[in-house]
């Protein structure tokens, strides 16, 4: 499919700000796993909020929403992150400070989705983005 | 050292994803080289400041500060010495270029001033560019790649990965590409100018650590020199042959050196960029905003604490500072290092492919060329270009770095033509080739490269680099204005070719100035002259006590030089805004740019003359190479 000018524009910020918040903030969550100082981790989460406030403004400026590519990338990271994380708690791997700031990333990042969701489609939209009509009650419903 | 790798594919995925999707949006080879003339102003404004910065900030900026303090205060203002050239220029370059539907530097100079000798010289500024000037931050890059991957790559491993990389996204995507990636570039050059700085400070303790260390050298009469500009001139004969007192960084050498820069901005390079935008638009912002504002605050601060950190403790320079922190931030800011030099490196190299195809080749040699075949030719040359500033990298390290010392200051001669076209008319065609010429020889002459030349010919000249502390850009400025002036003046009665008469006319109809800008003329003047003076100019040793107090402390609670700078940041940031929109120099035009279409012309077979060019060019080759061995064999040095 060949992109039109301003989603290009469009991309080429959203590719800045996660090259540049994004992986910012994975630095400073990691950093803050290996110190053990559990701020520290909080700090790179927020900058990862910060990374996804910037996502979201630049899809208000270009009137648009997150693309089906980011969604599922976003939603694959995050299964896949919150997969290792399961499995290094239950290995025993962490510390409590590790373990808080998994936490922190994964609580704030699904309240956040929550939130946004709610915020961009209201609470029964928010729903049917994910509640699949058979074929034949949306016909029915039409 | 994982993070290193996984970084380094991201990037290079990146990379190649913007490139294919650059690929499909020019057809392949449609509009390979100037992207349709359509980059958004917002993504010029962003690459022409990523260009700038590259990887110069951190590897030369940083580095001179680290090693030499703040006596070569000019670094610090480079942030506006690049914005400078910007407002008088791109504005009207590209009004012209938009006019005769030109998209390079040496095709216009070719249209303008009708000279062959202006375009082959433009073309080898460009080449100079390409394989010199990036191939020598490319090589400082490699080198750091193969110490941050513990061993894994060795410096000719890597240099090789990255000019792979570099030649992958620069024939697939071309110009699209360049400015697509390249907005991503400068952005992430940038977070790793404002990361390294926010890391050196960590590491120093914090900026009262800083200041107390900067303090305690300053208190040292061993090292206190580092803090001064030490006068306004020395009469040394310069590097190699005698040593100027105290040291080298006196204002007329920051003068120079900022004139240098000022080079960059007048380089085939930029102003591909420049004529590659669809709007003029984004200039008097991008100047003013980015360039001047934001870059400017990056190089007077993040600049200055990486190199007053390095200063400190000399194992903070860039390398050790990169490998003191955890590998995910090491990997992070390295690639934005990287970014920002393949930025530059991708559009030095790009545009020195055109200037030798399109605008050498091409026109002289085999104007029956296809768009499709002149693309590909293009591609394949900037492959051989890639491959020799590899080669260079790894074999002539010491001639690479001769070579990329002469891009800037030859670039600086550039200034004569484009002044000439864009603001000084009564600056004649004989006047600015002549003059071109000098200054180019002036350069040559004040260089490494151009001094060992004559050596190794048996000419030993009884100056060395920079002698009285000046610069070469300006040796050749000055030598290249003079001659402009004195051979203007014989030659005012010479005429012009039909597009350069067309040009002038369009320009002067059209920007003439409101009575407002008449008016603010004088003012204009008198600002721009005193910033100069007192930022980059003479003025510089004022900076030196300005900000300490009767009982020698520092007023501004750091090194007075860098107050100093910080305060003709401000300066020049009003400066600049003030050229920019108050005097209508990059504001935008509120003209409709009519296509010029020149008089219709019988055209004759070129192929005859064509061929009897490339017999004589070989000639010319045989006879001078023959000229050369001779000359070596008969004066040279064993």
């Amino acid at each position: 499919m060949k992109q039109t000018g301003s989603s290009i524009e469009r991309s080429i910020l959203i590719f800045a700000i996660w090259a540049v918040l994004g992986f910012l903030g994975l630095g400073v969550f990691l950093e803050g796993m290996k110190t053990d100082i559990w701020l520290v981790s909080a700090c790179g989460v927020s900058v990862i909020v910060l990374a996804f406030v910037a996502h979201i403004t630049v899809n208000g400026v270009f009137d648009t929403g997150f693309s089906a590519g980011e969604t599922s990338l976003g939603l694959g990271a995050y299964g896949v992150l919150g997969f290792v994380f399961v499995v290094s708690a239950a290995g025993g791997s962490l510390t409590m400070a590790d373990y808080y700031s998994g936490l922190t990333l994964f609580g704030v990042l699904a309240a956040g989705f929550l939130a946004y969701l709610f915020t961009r489609h209201g609470l029964r939209g928010a729903f049917s983005r994910f509640h699949v009509k058979p074929m034949d009650k949306r016909e029915a419903s039409l | 050292m994982i993070w290193l790798p996984l970084y380094g594919l991201f990037y290079a995925a990146a990379t190649l994803y913007w490139a294919r999707l650059s690929a499909r949006e020019n057809g392949d080879y449609q509009s390979f080289f100037s992207a349709a003339h359509g980059l958004p102003p917002w993504i010029s404004a962003l690459v022409l400041a990523g260009a700038s910065i590259s990887g110069w900030a951190v590897l030369v900026g940083a580095e001179e500060i680290g090693r030499n303090g703040f006596g070569l205060a000019a670094v610090l203002q480079a942030g506006v010495a690049l914005a400078l050239p910007g407002v008088i220029f791109f504005k009207r370059i590209w009004l012209l270029g938009r006019h005769l539907r030109i998209s390079s530097l040496p095709e216009l100079f070719r249209a303008y001033w009708q000279s062959e000798f202006l375009t082959a010289f433009t073309a080898i500024v460009a080449v100079l560019f390409a394989v010199a000037f990036a191939g020598l931050q490319l090589s400082a890059l490699s080198k750091l790649l193969a110490r941050l991957s513990d061993g894994a790559l060795s410096p000719e491993i890597a240099a090789t990965l990255l000019g792979l990389l570099l030649f992958g996204y620069v024939v697939i995507g071309g110009m699209r590409a360049i400015g697509y990636l390249g907005a991503l570039q400068a952005l992430l050059a940038g977070a790793a100018l404002i990361g390294l700085a926010a890391f050196s400070l960590i590491s120093i303790g914090g900026a009262s650590a800083l200041n107390a260390g900067l303090l305690r050298l300053a208190a040292d009469p061993a090292t206190a020199g580092r803090f001064l500009v030490s006068g306004v001139v020395h009469f040394t004969a310069g590097v190699g042959k005698q040593a100027a007192a105290g040291h080298e960084g006196t204002a007329l050498a920051s003068l120079s050196f900022a004139l240098a820069l000022m080079g960059l901005q007048a380089s085939p390079m930029v102003m591909k960029v420049v004529l590659s935008t669809s709007s003029p638009r984004g200039f008097a912002a991008g100047q003013t905003w980015v360039m001047a504002g934001a870059f400017g605050a990056m190089f007077v601060f993040c600049m200055a604490v990486i190199g007053a950190g390095e200063l400190i403790d000399p194992a903070l320079g860039l390398a050790g500072l990169l490998t003191g922190l955890s590998s995910w931030f090491s990997a992070w800011l390295l690639i934005g290092l990287l970014a920002g030099v393949q930025l530059m490196a991708g559009l030095a190299l790009l545009s020195a492919g055109e200037s030798l195809v399109r605008n050498i080749y091409k026109p002289l040699f085999h104007s029956q060329l296809s768009r499709r075949d002149t693309v590909t030719l293009t591609r394949v040359l900037i492959g051989l270009l890639v491959v020799a500033t590899v080669l260079m990298q790894v074999l002539t390290p010491v001639t690479l770095s001769m070579l990329a010392a002469l891009a800037l200051p030859l670039s600086f001669q550039l200034w004569t033509p484009l002044l000439g076209m864009t603001w000084l008319r009564w600056i004649t065609r004989p006047a600015v080739v002549t003059g071109v010429g000098f200054g180019a020889a002036a350069v040559l002459l004040t260089e490494p490269f151009g001094i060992s030349l004559l050596s190794y010919l048996g000419l030993d000249l009884p100056w060395g680099r920079n002698p009285w502390t000046i610069h070469s850009a300006a040796w050749g400025m000055a030598t290249n204005v003079a001659v402009t002036l004195l051979v203007s003046a014989f030659t005012q009665r010479r005429g012009f070719g039909e597009a350069a008469e067309e040009a002038r006319r369009f320009l002067f109809d059209e920007l003439r100035g409101s009575a407002r800008v008449r008016a603010l003329r004088s003012t204009a003047w008198s600002v721009s002259l005193a910033w100069v003076f007192l930022a980059i100019g003479p003025g510089l040793v004022f900076g030196n006590y300005a900000f300490i107090d009767a009982g020698g402390r520092w007023v501004l609670g750091l090194p007075s030089l860098w107050g100093w700078a910080l305060s003709m940041w401000v300066a020049g940031l009003g400066l600049v805004w003030f050229l920019s929109y108050k005097m209508e120099m990059a504001s935008p035009p509120a003209v409709d740019v009519p296509s010029y279409t020149p008089r219709p012309k019988l055209r004759t077979s070129q192929i005859e003359a064509e061929r009897e060019r490339r017999r004589n060019f070989i000639i010319t080759i045989a006879v001078g190479f023959s000229l050369a061995v001779v000359a070596a064999l008969s004066f040279g040095q064993p």
